[in-house]
């Protein structure tokens, strides 16, 4: 599995598509729903982790859909810690499974103004 | 050599490409471009600080509120640019302060454009950006919208330059590119 993290409006997804070759078609922007590991490449995964209660577990019990895949997450960890007690736990959950993920991975990748950071 | 620079605010940005502008113009001519529209004391307190730290580095202050262009009517293009800030910039063209900062999109894809002509124009050049991405902060819209267009900006701008580096806390990661001059 390949991690791209990086900030809001960096080119995540369009590093991933040019990088690996990914369509539209291959792409599941996550929302409130299941995640559809079909797809070759899941982004918006924090927007998983604001809906869901418990992304870590979920996303360690359907490990073998997404071992082949590459998943996107954006960085919303360096603010200041955010007044909304319904934001703090979002960020929370959402940086623990991405630390998962980032531990999980076989390469992750920070992307910066559209370019590549290689972190592992 | 055409430089951009981003990171967190505080980060000595404004110290590297001024360094950098200064060692790329080899003793040539060096144009600080000023972007920043004074709206109180404490711009001008900000302005003030800025101006002393270029004290004795040679710089010739060129105003560009707007239109990146327009630079060049007063100045030679194989001299150095430095144009701190890409924020300030967007910011000017994007919220208008002569009509009462009322949104003008169109406008904000001008700077954007002119910004990356520019960048092919001239020689040297080094931009400077802020990078305000890494949050949980939920924006109102206009702010939101900002962001998505500095973003916008900034990636084209890094795609163009020659060399494109982060700075924390006084500290380069370099994406693209080397600082051989």
């Amino acid at each position: 599995m390949i991690l791209l993290i990086g900030g809001a409006y960096q080119g995540k997804l369009d590093y991933a598509k040019e990088t690996f070759g990914i369509t539209d078609t291959d792409v599941y922007a996550c929302g409130s729903g299941e995640v559809d590991f079909s797809k070759r490449c899941i982004c918006k995964i924090e927007e998983f982790a604001l809906h869901h209660p418990d992304p870590v577990s979920y996303f360690m019990k359907s490990r073998e859909a997404w071992q082949d895949s590459i998943l996107i997450i954006r960085d919303i960890f360096c603010g200041v810690v955010p007044m909304d007690a319904e934001d703090r736990a979002w960020r929370q959950r959402a940086g623990r499974l991405a630390q998962y993920l980032s531990r999980e991975a076989t390469q992750v990748s920070r992307i910066f103004c559209g370019l590549e950071q290689r972190l592992k | 050599m055409t430089c951009f620079i981003s990171g967190g605010a505080k980060s000595g940005k404004s110290a590297l490409a001024q360094d950098l502008a200064v060692a790329l113009a080899k003793g040539g001519r060096r144009y600080y471009v000023a972007t920043m529209i004074s709206t109180g004391s404490e711009d001008d307190d900000r302005i003030r600080r800025h101006i002393a730290q270029r004290d004795g580095m040679g710089f010739e202050t060129v105003e560009c509120f707007r239109t990146i262009m327009d630079c060049l009517k007063n100045a030679d293009k194989e001299g150095v640019f430095l144009v701190d800030s890409i924020t300030a910039l967007l910011q000017n063209s994007l919220f208008p302060v002569e009509k009462n900062y009322e949104m003008d999109l169109s406008a904000a894809t001008c700077c954007a454009d002119e910004l990356i002509q520019f960048a092919r124009t001239v020689r040297h050049a080094v931009f400077v950006s802020d990078y305000i991405y890494s949050d949980a902060a939920r924006y109102s819209g206009s702010t939101e919208l900002y962001r998505k267009c500095l973003a916008e900006i900034d990636r084209r701008l890094a795609a163009v330059c020659d060399t494109v580096i982060e700075v924390s806390a006084g500290q380069l990661v370099i994406y693209k590119g080397d600082l051989r001059i």
